[in-house]
């Protein structure tokens, strides 16, 4: 074994040899081979096992130990200058190292100590301080985001080698959050970071169709700032290429079926065809993704449908494993470039129906939202709800999509289609649901069969003023026939007299109904997404459900996504990371502060979409809509300022006000118009539309000084000025501040790192970051953050400008 | 090559061969025999032989007698020239049909003089019938046998002498059983076998690969045989069409986009003749399975079809209409008057197309999946997904009547026109039944109108499209045809609001209401439209949709009927029995009245109600008088006459309790005449001490059944569709060049 293992070494070819180009790529003395081959598909055979990962990890460790201290001393351009000659050691290194580490693998604890001994004998450094680094990175508080951090501000390729293999051992969902920093480094940052970022992202792309896309879609957006020459032969645009080749599908067979028993970092199981397959790589490879290709088909015979537009089919290089998704998505993406050339608001609605019609015709498939939570297939899109947002000249708009829960989108069989018609055939014509009706008013309203034998003698009287007298009890059982509320008379048994109705019950309880569902706006051609966006939640999955062939299905949910096209979401989602970063740092620190980042799904840098909040109507449709001011509102939605639920709400608005407020003021958040701010049902309120923060605010009319929006609609929701709530508003926003404080560097971190290589507005000039961290206020005592805050709330409530903007948002756009 | 046996002939002659790809056939030369016997009669015959090159591939032929052939083509296969066909005109039937017969058994390739064969076998006196019968059942057998040869040729002369044989032997036999007619066609102890063959072939060719002009003379053929009777369900063969059924043929054809575009709408109209083939008397296979479809893509497929036929006809309507009223003339003519309106209307009238009507009607009335289709948007994009073959050779027109416009089937990419208005079948229909409804003068259009009628019954009593009818969500702008008539200006097109498709069909019944009282009154349609209105009503108070419509006008509407059958008493009740119109009229207004709280949109629009029936109380009050009048008196309308009383207690109610109100309001205020403002504020104060009756069974109505009310005017109904189909199905359309050019390529 030992004897082969030099003459293969470009590409690894035996489960239990480490995998020697993992060791040069982690090895940091070694000046990497910067070959194209390293980009493309040789790097395919590359094999990731978790031991492997594992080992490379202390291996690499210990070289930090030595050369962290190296790093420090030295300036990064000496460093540079020391490179060269680096290269004969590693010639040594991997003959050497697989020796070495296989020995320690039978005591990893004492891996450590080994090694940094002899790393010591060989290249004489200072232990102490590498052991602080070391023992950070192996404590149990090294987590994603110092990972992240050290990834980003490390210039040591060693410790950035390390990192890359310790990603491997953080749960996945925590460096998911990550990605867009990961990915944005590796397109912008040097080779060492990118190298030491690959094989993590190489072996995710492996396991996971989502994370596959996920990373595609991200490589291109980030890459898009980049002048077109360079971006062409990026690396970001390379792997970026490789991943929608397909060719980084699971490894074994036996992983396409059942990845779940897939072991997080060994995909090849089989010797046998992992040997064959490093033999000629390439070939290999293309060969096996055929082969896998037409497994798929079988497998999924929703493919085909997905794949029934020509221009698919047409481009057979398109790989499968992938596509479906990708011509949902683009199919989506299709119909919103298509919306935007219509003209009005009404065409645009007809004609969002009538294509996502069509959509449905090729549903179910294997496809996903990939803002939900948990794994599904989408079955149906619920066509005649979707509504189109209010844009000025795009064309948002909001879907709502049925999907069928499942264990896993990858493995689990595509559901089988139920024509929409199909419903009809559950329920009997009798029994077809009542639109909306509770049971009691079903039970009222419903008619059975005339009682035509009643008929005639009810009829022998035929002079109007006998109709005053009252008649026997000769219609107690057709009681089916009677406007409802005179059966509700009947069966409270007050009066046995169904035969004559006061017409003035008739108008009463007309304008009685039409008074009770006062919560329900009225259609607005201009404004389609107000009644839509207004019908609570659960009542709209109840409809919806009911509607649906797929509703009777126990795994059966209603998702809803807003598809943007031709919007920039990047700068979103770089928000929603920083409100989810804070959320959690307030929940870490137990602040009451309640936000509501909602999901950005980045497709490219002009298109995506956005998890809409549910439940949740913009300001400005609250006061068109209703009139109102916002406390009237409230009082009108959730009762008396006595009442229970009118405090909650309030408690609600108090908080989340806080939280946006303190959101508004870190991050810069401009544009703060009414259609901006959401209001949902139990009285939040939701910060939407990021397009303006930190260094960019719009058209720089210079609108807006103040800090957040506090108008004194807010102020009296919250009681007034002198009210205990707009005290604990202020308290909040200062508790919420210290906490934000303490964590300063988790935030600047995310937009740190996102700056890298980027045109966006948000980084516009120099001082993005300076100015965002001053705003943290590191140096104030927390009396004089008190003071701070009060100056805030106190500027931003006597701002003109806030009065000034909606006056000009009035104006210009029709918001309120 | 060997053998050369050619004679000189004069004209007229027979060019034969009998050879086959280069051996002797002993049938043929027999025949040749046989033919040679007869040629004392005038028949002289030429024998080619094979090899012989003096003909040249593809030289036309022509002949000018009248005979088997009048034209003809040389066609060089692989070892030389086979066929030079030409005619002769034979004193006998008996030599005619032996002829044709040698020529199917000698592979030879012309086409037959369809006209000529028909009126041949019409010539055939009744004792050579018998002579011939064996011929002709030998002809019938080779051309079954011909449907499964390789060569299309073949195939297509085989389906055109098997069109000529129907049709023929038909017009021949018109009194006789269709048990005659199998006999004389096939014989009876082998009609069963030669007609499961003969569907089996169909089918097979209907489902191939092979070529698209083959695939629609199949349908044509059975078009034509579908057709042969006046009446569909004494065509005693088509017996043999229910047992050998082509259902999943016509099916798949609906469900492939391509072959839809190019067969789609004869499928179709088959499809319909089919499944009315003893509809009342027996199981008819067609129904049954036609009820239980439910694959959404065929569906689909149908109801684009029907939705391209009724496209292209309200296009050549609306052009015709543009056309007319664009020139100074046309400007000149309404100056002058209505009159002359009449006259550019019948100018107007395109043929309308009850074929393609009846299958919506069937579709819709026996296959309660095919109610989505309705509502299936139709955006062009759809029809993008395929058309991969530019062939579609055949630039003939279906049936000759209004064929599905290729371009639009085949249009690949929606043009992004923003005036483009998303449309659907049901829109579509709405617009078509618009303009079939503004004349019903003609016995055509009036079953035109009554099976639109008829159809949006069906529409109207089935939930789903109730459903998607009052969708809030599907808002559409229909605009619908409205008849030009001197008091009213017509509707700027641009100002119909989206509306949910309801108002479109109310709209489209108060329009029928207010435009048809005249003398000759179409009680029919009257009666249907009034129950239309009914069941939207009743499914509005069931399911407490509140309908934000103006309502209004269909009261007016209704009154102004009311007024025109008071008015018009004598007139109509000599032939109809008003009561029961004017019954349901009032019973609307009753559903309203006691109902209105479940579905009317405004609190306001239930006092316009009261202050609309106190305004006309008028004509409620006469009609009382009418009613009360004739239910005291003796006669066939007593019992009718005083339902209508009876019905009529709560709008007399109404009006007996607001206008002595409304007088001394008047009387108090000193004001002569009340505004309407005025007036509902009287209504609005006064309705406490109003109590109403309520009635039973407002909410009950009759379930449309099409046995045994309707299945006379079915009957009528599929009797002028196929005569208008048989007279349409030429198969001389297809053009034989057509045909031959792409065949000749083939072999």
């Amino acid at each position: 074994m030992d004897d082969t293992e030099p003459d293969l070494s470009p590409t690894p070819s035996d489960q239990n040899s480490p995998s020697p180009s993992l060791s040069i790529s982690s090895s940091p003395s070694l000046s990497l081979p910067s070959t194209p081959s390293s980009e493309g598909v040789g790097e395919l055979s590359l094999v990731i096992d978790a031991e492997v990962a594992q080992r490379a990890c202390q291996e690499v460790l210990q070289k930090v130990k030595l050369q962290q201290v190296e790093g420090d001393v030295t300036d990064p351009q000496d460093r540079v200058g020391q490179d060269p000659p680096g290269p004969p050691a590693p010639a040594l290194t991997p003959t050497v190292k697989p020796l070495k580490i296989r020995e320690e693998v039978d005591d990893p604890e004492g891996v450590a100590p080994g090694s940094v001994k002899s790393a010591r004998r060989r290249q004489r450094h200072n232990p102490s301080k590498q052991s602080w680094l070391l023992r950070l990175f192996e404590s149990k508080l090294f987590d994603v985001s110092m990972a992240i951090s050290y990834l980003h501000n490390s210039k040591e390729p060693g410790v950035q080698a390390y990192i890359g293999n310790r990603l491997f051992s953080f749960p996945h969902e925590d460096v998911d959050f990550y990605l867009p920093q990961l990915l944005n480094m590796y397109i912008h940052m040097d080779e060492d970071v990118g190298d030491a970022i690959k094989p993590y992202v190489v072996h995710r792309c492996r396991q996971s169709i989502s994370f596959s896309l996920q990373c595609a879609w991200l490589l291109g957006a980030y890459s898009s700032d980049m002048h077109i020459s360079t971006q062409r032969h990026s690396r970001g645009t390379k792997l970026r290429k490789l991943i929608l080749s397909d060719e980084l599908k699971p490894a074994g067979p036996r992983a396409r079926r059942d990845p779940l028993t897939l072991t997080p970092f060994c995909p090849v199981t089989s010797p046998a065809s992992g040997g064959e397959h490093s033999l000629s790589p390439s070939k290999r490879t293309h060969q096996r993704s055929k082969s896998d290709a037409t497994v798929s088909i079988s497998l999924s015979s929703n493919l085909k449908r997905t794949a029934s537009n020509p221009k698919v089919e047409s481009s057979q290089d398109e790989p499968v494993r992938l596509a479906p998704q990708r011509e949902f998505i683009k199919s989506l993406m299709g119909i919103g470039k298509r919306l935007a050339t219509l003209p009005t608001k009404e065409q645009k609605t007809q004609r969002l129906i009538s294509e996502l019609s069509l959509l449905n015709h090729k549903l179910p498939a294997r496809v996903w939202l990939p803002t939900a939570a948990f794994d599904h297939h989408v079955v149906r899109v619920p066509h005649t709800q979707a509504v189109v947002l209010n844009s000025k000249d795009k064309a948002p708009y909001l879907i709502y999509v049925e999907v069928l829960e499942c264990e896993n989108f990858e493995t689990s069989s595509v559901p089988i289609r139920i024509p929409e018609n199909r419903i009809r055939s559950t329920r009997s014509v009798e029994n077809l649901p009542d639109c909306g009706m509770t049971a009691e008013q079903r039970a009222g309203s419903f008619s059975i069969v005339p009682n035509y034998d009643n008929d005639d003698e009810a009829w022998s009287v035929d002079d109007i003023g006998e109709l005053q007298v009252e008649l026997p009890e000769v219609h107690t059982n057709s009681c089916d026939n009677i406007s409802q509320f005179s059966v509700d008379s009947i069966t409270s048994l007050e009066s046995k007299e169904p035969v004559f109705i006061a017409a003035g019950d008739i108008r009463r309880r007309l304008s009685e109904q039409l008074a009770q569902a006062p919560t329900t706006f009225k259609r607005d051609p201009e404004d389609p997404s107000a009644v839509a966006l207004k019908e609570p939640w659960e009542e709209k999955v109840r409809r919806i459900r009911e509607g649906s062939p797929y509703g009777h299905l126990p795994n059966w949910r209603l998702l809803s996504v807003i598809v943007k096209c031709g919007d920039d979401l990047r700068q979103e989602l770089l928000a929603f990371q920083v409100l989810q970063q804070l959320k959690s740092i307030w929940e870490q620190e137990r602040v009451p502060l309640w936000i509501k980042p909602y999901k950005i799904l980045v497709l490219s840098s002009d298109s995506g979409m956005i998890e809409p909040v549910v439940n949740a109507v913009s300001l400005h449709q609250v006061k068109k809509q209703s009139q109102l001011s916002l406390l009237d509102y409230f009082l009108q939605e959730h009762g008396a300022t006595t009442t229970e639920e009118f405090l909650t709400a309030q408690r609600n608005f108090v908080q989340s006000c806080a939280g946006y407020s303190l959101i508004c003021y870190l991050l810069q958040v401009k544009d703060r118009h009414n259609g901006n701010i959401l209001l949902d049902a139990d009285g939040h309120i939701i910060h939407i539309d990021f397009g303006f923060i930190l260094s960019s605010s719009p058209k720089n009319l210079g609108f807006e000084t103040s800090a957040f929006k506090l108008t004194t609609e807010f102020v009296d929701v919250m009681g007034g000025p002198d009210g205990d709530m707009f005290n604990y508003y202020k308290m909040l926003m200062l508790q919420g501040l210290i906490a934000a404080r303490k964590h300063m560097d988790r935030v600047l971190q995310i937009v740190e790192i996102m700056q890298q290589g980027s045109q966006l507005p948000c980084f516009h000039g120099s001082s993005t970051m300076r100015g965002l961290k001053e705003r943290f206020h590191m140096s104030l005592t927390e009396e004089q953050l008190q003071l701070l805050i009060d100056q805030l709330v106190d500027g931003s409530m006597r701002s003109l400008t806030t009065k000034l903007y909606d006056g000009f948002q009035y104006l210009t756009n029709g918001i309120m | 090559m060997r053998e050369k046996t050619v004679k000189k002939v004069k004209s007229p002659y027979v060019y034969v061969s009998r050879y086959i790809n280069g051996s002797e056939c002993r049938k043929c030369s027999e025949m040749l025999l046989n033919l040679e016997k007869i040629s004392d009669r005038g028949i002289i015959l030429r024998l080619n032989a094979k090899g012989s090159t003096n003909v040249n591939k593809s030289r036309k032929v022509q002949t000018d007698t009248a005979g088997i052939l009048t034209e003809g083509y040389c066609e060089t296969v692989n070892s030389g020239p086979l066929i030079i066909l030409c005619s002769y005109t034979y004193s006998t039937s008996t030599m005619f049909f032996s002829l044709l017969f040698f020529y199917f058994c000698s592979s030879l390739m012309f086409q037959v003089n369809l006209e000529y064969l028909e009126s041949k076998l019409e010539s055939v006196d009744g004792e050579e019938v018998q002579r011939i019968q064996d011929n002709i059942n030998s002809l019938f057998h080779h051309c079954v046998q011909a449907l499964g040869e390789e060569h299309q040729i073949k195939v297509v002369n085989a389906l055109q002498t098997l069109c000529a044989l129907f049709r023929g032997v038909h017009q021949k036999n018109k009194s006789a059983s269709g048990f005659d007619i199998i006999n004389m066609l096939m014989g009876f102890d082998k009609a069963e076998q030669r007609m499961k063959d003969l569907m089996e072939r169909l089918d097979s060719l209907l489902c191939g690969d092979g070529s698209e002009s083959l695939k629609s003379l199949c349908l044509k053929l059975l078009l034509c045989l579908v057709t042969v009777t006046d009446n569909i369900s004494q065509n005693t063969i088509l017996e043999y069409v229910m047992i050998n059924s082509i259902f999943e043929a016509i099916l798949q054809i609906l469900s492939d986009v391509s072959s839809r575009g190019q067969h789609g709408y004869d499928a179709v109209v088959l499809l319909a003749l089919l499944v009315n083939y003893r509809k009342y008397e027996s199981v008819n296979p067609y129904i049954v399975k036609l009820s239980i479809v439910d694959d959404e893509p065929t569906l689909d497929g149908m109801g684009m079809v029907v939705h391209q036929a009724l496209t292209e006809y309200n296009r050549q309507y609306k052009d015709k209409e543009e056309e007319n009223q664009g020139g100074f003339f046309s400007t000149l003519t309404s100056m002058v008057g209505s009159m002359f309106i009449a006259d550019a209307d019948e100018k107007l009238s395109v043929q309308t197309n009850e074929a393609i009507l009846l299958a919506l009607y069937e579709a819709v009335h026996l296959n309660r999946n095919f109610i989505t289709v309705l509502a299936q948007s139709h955006p062009e994009i759809d029809i993008a997904v395929t058309p991969t073959t530019p062939t579609p050779t055949t630039p003939t027109t279906p049936l000759g009547t209004t064929p599905p416009s290729l371009d639009m089937m085949n249009n690949p990419e929606l043009p992004l026109d923003p005036n483009l208005q998303t449309s659907n079948l049901l829109i579509t229909f709405l617009k078509y039944a618009s303009i079939v409804m503004q004349d019903t003068k003609d016995e055509h259009r009036l079953n035109s109108a009554r099976l639109c009628l008829i159809i949006l019954t069906c529409i109207a009593e089935d939930q789903y499209a109730d459903a998607f009818l009052h969708d809030d969500n599907m808002n559409f702008r229909v605009n619908l045809h409205r008849m030009p008539m001197r008091h009213r200006k017509k509707a700027v097109d641009k100002n119909i609001p989206s509306r949910p498709l309801v108002c479109a069909v109310l709209d489209l019944m108060v329009e029928f209401i207010v435009t048809h009282m005249m003398k000759d009154f179409p009680m029919d349609l009257y009666l249907r439209c009034v129950q239309i209105i009914h069941k939207l009503l009743c499914y509005q108070k069931k399911c407490r949709i509140r309908l934000h419509y103006t309502w209004r006008e269909l009261w007016s509407a209704l009154i102004n009927l009311l007024k025109f059958l008071l008015s018009n008493e004598t007139t109509l009740l000599a032939k109809h029995n008003i009561f029961h119109l004017a019954l349901l009229v009032v019973n609307l207004f009753n559903m309203f009245i006691t109902y209105g709280d479940t579905f009317l949109p405004t609190s306001n629009s239930y006092d316009e109600l009261y202050y609309e029936i106190v305004r006309m109380h008028q004509v409620f009050d006469n009609l009382y008088c009418m009613v009360l009048r004739v239910s005291t008196n003796t006669g066939q309308w007593k019992e009718a006459a005083s339902k209508v009383t009876h019905a009529l207690v709560n709008v007399r109610a109404i009006i007996n309790h607001f206008n002595p109100k409304i007088e001394s309001y008047a009387a108090v205020n000193h004001i002569s005449q009340l505004s309407e403002e005025q007036v509902l504020e009287v209504v609005r104060s006064n309705y406490d001490t109003l109590t109403l009756k309520l009635q039973d069974g407002l909410d009950q109505f009759e379930r449309y059944s099409e046995q045994p009310k309707e299945a006379a005017f079915f009957k009528e109904l599929v009797r002028s569709i196929s005569l208008n189909v048989r007279k349409n199905v030429s198969l001389n359309t297809l053009s034989q060049d057509v045909l031959l050019k792409e065949f000749s390529t083939i072999s």
